[in-house]
């Protein structure tokens, strides 16, 4: 579904943050991409979700065996890829279900598929709020404005169900979550996990993981992974301390 | 030319004052002397002067290098294309409605019937011949600004436009709508003059949508009077044909504790100005006060308010958006004057402007004049572009650029619009905006 080759990115300043960067996630897969802060986990969900200010200086990334690096960010969300945010765009004077629905049928007008009406949009809805015990009352507010950090995540992720991508980048989902809130989005996740969809989680933590089981975990240190292994990789990370890892590489 | 003028004469306005000498009269003698000395203002001062600070952000050339001259009564036929477009720009929901066609009471479009006792709503025209006394009083006694220019001329040519006056107590819940619709084209200027008066404790909401075709040059004034604890809503969308001209005046007078809401929404026409005089001369007056424009190619735009408050604990809100694509400039001045011994006035204003083009512009010129030292006041004023990461959050989501870039003009202007109290009316507001921006180019 997605091979990244040797993929290299740098800020405008120049600074390079990827430094050849290899993956291949397969359809009803789950990978973990771990590794400490500055490792470069949130730019390889910037670069692969399209978000300007990056400049990809080598490599290529190959999704459904097309070219992602050359879509604008709105077509690759059309063509199933999410990003779930770490930080959640606050946006005033949008209405959540209103943006939403303007979402869905984008993608589904892409898809050549007939938009959902209101009634079809709120029967759609109403089965994936319970999924994630989110009150229809934030529906109505304005995207992510007054939402709590729990809410926040949730919302990402309630916005993931109602997608239903073929990709889905998490990107720190677990951060600044509680408990409770953690079991929650864990929940949705696992509830989206199916053959024909797969998902990256990038954490600094092996916490969610407790939770969403992955099939692969990875490391991503100086702008490189540099361990792969099975899920028994993050709980050998929690114990030793990502610096080991770099002592190892 | 006939008349002898005693009073000197701007060139400008010469072709103005002739004009006048060629319109039918009929009206009763003190509307005659009350128009020939406005006419006579209007003939010393010309037209507005740039360099005056409250025109310095428009630019009137074009209407000075043309005249663009009144007319006289049409005729009273409503023809198949005035009828669509006014089906275009009615308000459905509307309970009572006012219609004028190029400037003149039109009753085929019109719905006045069925309203409470104690209220009274007609056209200007008619109301001065049957019930002279609802409006004689606001001549002989302007109460504000009949210095101006453009009020002056309007004073002067004036034809028709609405007069709405309440009884105490009265409570008119739904919207009443009054359009003004240009169908001529043919570059005229169309004079309305409406009143309101609000009796102590009366209640009131009102649309006035102003749309058209072809080029004329619209002159809009309304006065307002506000009795003791008087609450009147009014919502203003501007419509006007690519060629128009809109300059509308609102003049208010606020009783003790009369309670006003303005919401100004322009969003169509080439030259586009509405100014807000408002003098808050009883106590514990609120004032709240909103307005947006929404502009592009090379269309200009200018909301300019003015509260006065002369008494102690008046509250004044005000929030004002200004939009700006291609090559178009728009232009926000507000004052707030507190004067001395108006203690305890509580006033804000706010600014907020996105610029969407390199070639667009919006100035933003927040005055506050304080005279009490027990009040409490502030202004903010912002000029930017949309926000990139709440852009590329929409378009992660699959909402195409431009799609996701309407999303959050709308966004910005509609906060404006949510405080409108009638759902049905502020839906009606919204699909106006929404078919705006549609057209919006970047």
């Amino acid at each position: 579904m997605l091979e990244i080759r040797n993929l290299r990115a740098r800020l405008a300043d120049g600074r390079e943050i990827l430094r050849g960067i290899d993956l291949s996630v397969n359809a009803g897969e789950v990978h973990a991409i771990m590794g400490p802060n500055g490792s470069g986990k949130s730019t390889l969900a910037a670069v692969l979700a399209g978000r300007e200010g990056y400049e990809v200086s080598a490599g290529t990334v190959t999704y459904l065996d097309r070219d992602l690096l050359a879509m604008p960010a709105d077509e690759r969300a059309r063509e199933g890829l999410f990003l779930a945010f770490q930080y959640p765009v606050e946006l005033p004077g949008v209405n959540n279900m209103y943006f939403l629905r303007a979402a869905i049928n984008a993608q589904r007008r892409h898809r050549g598929e007939p938009e959902l009406d209101a009634g079809q949009f709120l029967r759609a809805v109403r089965a994936k709020l319970k999924l994630l015990d989110i009150g229809e009352d934030l529906l109505q507010r304005a995207v992510n404005v007054g939402f709590s950090g729990g809410e926040k995540k949730r919302n990402e992720i309630f916005q993931m169900a109602m997608l239903e991508p073929r990709l889905a980048i998490l990107d720190e989902t677990d951060s600044g979550l509680d408990i409770d809130a953690l079991r929650v989005v864990a929940r949705g996740v696992n509830e989206q996990r199916a053959p024909d969809r797969a998902i990256v989680m990038i954490t600094h933590y092996q916490r969610l993981l407790g939770y969403v089981e992955p099939d692969h975990v990875h490391v991503l240190q100086d702008g490189q992974i540099v361990e792969s292994g099975d899920k028994d990789l993050a709980v050998e990370l929690e114990r030793r301390g990502y610096g080991a890892v770099g002592d190892a590489a | 030319m006939s008349a002898v003028v005693d009073f000197p004469v701007k060139p400008q306005a010469r072709p103005y004052l002739d004009a006048y000498d060629r319109l039918p009269s009929g009206e009763p003698e003190w509307l005659g002397a009350h128009r020939r000395r406005a006419l006579a203002r209007f003939a010393e001062k010309g037209f507005p002067d740039r360099r005056s600070e409250a025109w310095r952000y428009i630019d009137l050339r074009a209407l000075e290098e043309q005249p663009m001259l009144p007319v006289g009564r049409i005729g009273d036929a409503v023809d198949a294309a005035v009828r669509k477009r006014f089906v275009e720009a009615a308000f459905s929901e509307a309970a009572y409605r006012l219609v004028l066609v190029d400037g003149r009471y039109a009753a085929e479009l019109s719905r006045v019937d069925g309203l409470p006792s104690g209220v009274w709503l007609g056209g200007t025209a008619t109301t001065i011949a049957e019930r002279p006394d609802l409006v004689r009083a606001a001549f002989e006694a302007p109460h504000i600004n009949a210095e101006r220019p453009f009020t002056a001329l309007n004073a002067a040519f004036f034809g028709d436009g609405f007069v709405l006056d309440m009884a105490p107590g009265v409570a008119l819940d739904r919207p009443i709508e009054i359009v003004h619709l240009a169908s001529m084209g043919t570059g005229a200027s169309l004079h309305t003059r409406s009143f309101v008066t609000a009796g102590p404790g009366s209640r009131a909401l009102i649309l006035e949508t102003f749309a058209g075709a072809g080029r004329y040059w619209r002159n809009d004034v309304v006065e307002l009077q506000l009795a003791a604890g008087a609450e009147f809503r009014r919502v203003v969308l501007v419509e006007e044909s690519a060629d128009a001209f809109h300059i509308g005046e609102l003049l208010a007078v606020l009783g003790p504790a009369a309670r006003l809401a303005s919401l100004v929404l322009l969003l169509a026409g080439r030259t586009v100005r509405h100014e807000a005089t408002i003098r808050s001369d009883g106590a514990q007056t609120q004032c709240d006060l909103q307005g947006a424009f929404v502009l592009s190619g090379r269309q200009e735009a200018n909301i300019v308010s003015t509260v006065d408050h002369a008494a102690p604990g008046g509250e004044t809100r005000e929030v004002f958006k200004g939009v700006a694509a291609e090559r178009a400039h728009g232009a926000f001045q507000g004052r707030i004057t507190v004067r001395p011994g108006a203690q305890k006035v509580d006033a804000h204003q706010l600014s907020q402007n996105l610029v969407l083009s390199p070639r667009a512009a919006i100035d933003t010129k927040p005055e506050l004049e304080i005279y009490a030292d027990d009040v409490k006041c502030s202004h903010g004023a912002a000029v930017g572009d949309l926000d990139e990461a709440a852009l590329f959050y929409l378009r992660t989501r699959g909402i195409a650029h431009e799609e996701a870039r309407r999303m959050l003009i709308a966004a910005f202007v509609r906060e404006v619009i949510d405080r409108v109290g009638s759902a049905p009316l502020r839906e009606h507001l919204l699909a106006r905006l929404a078919r705006r921006l549609a057209m919006l180019e970047k």
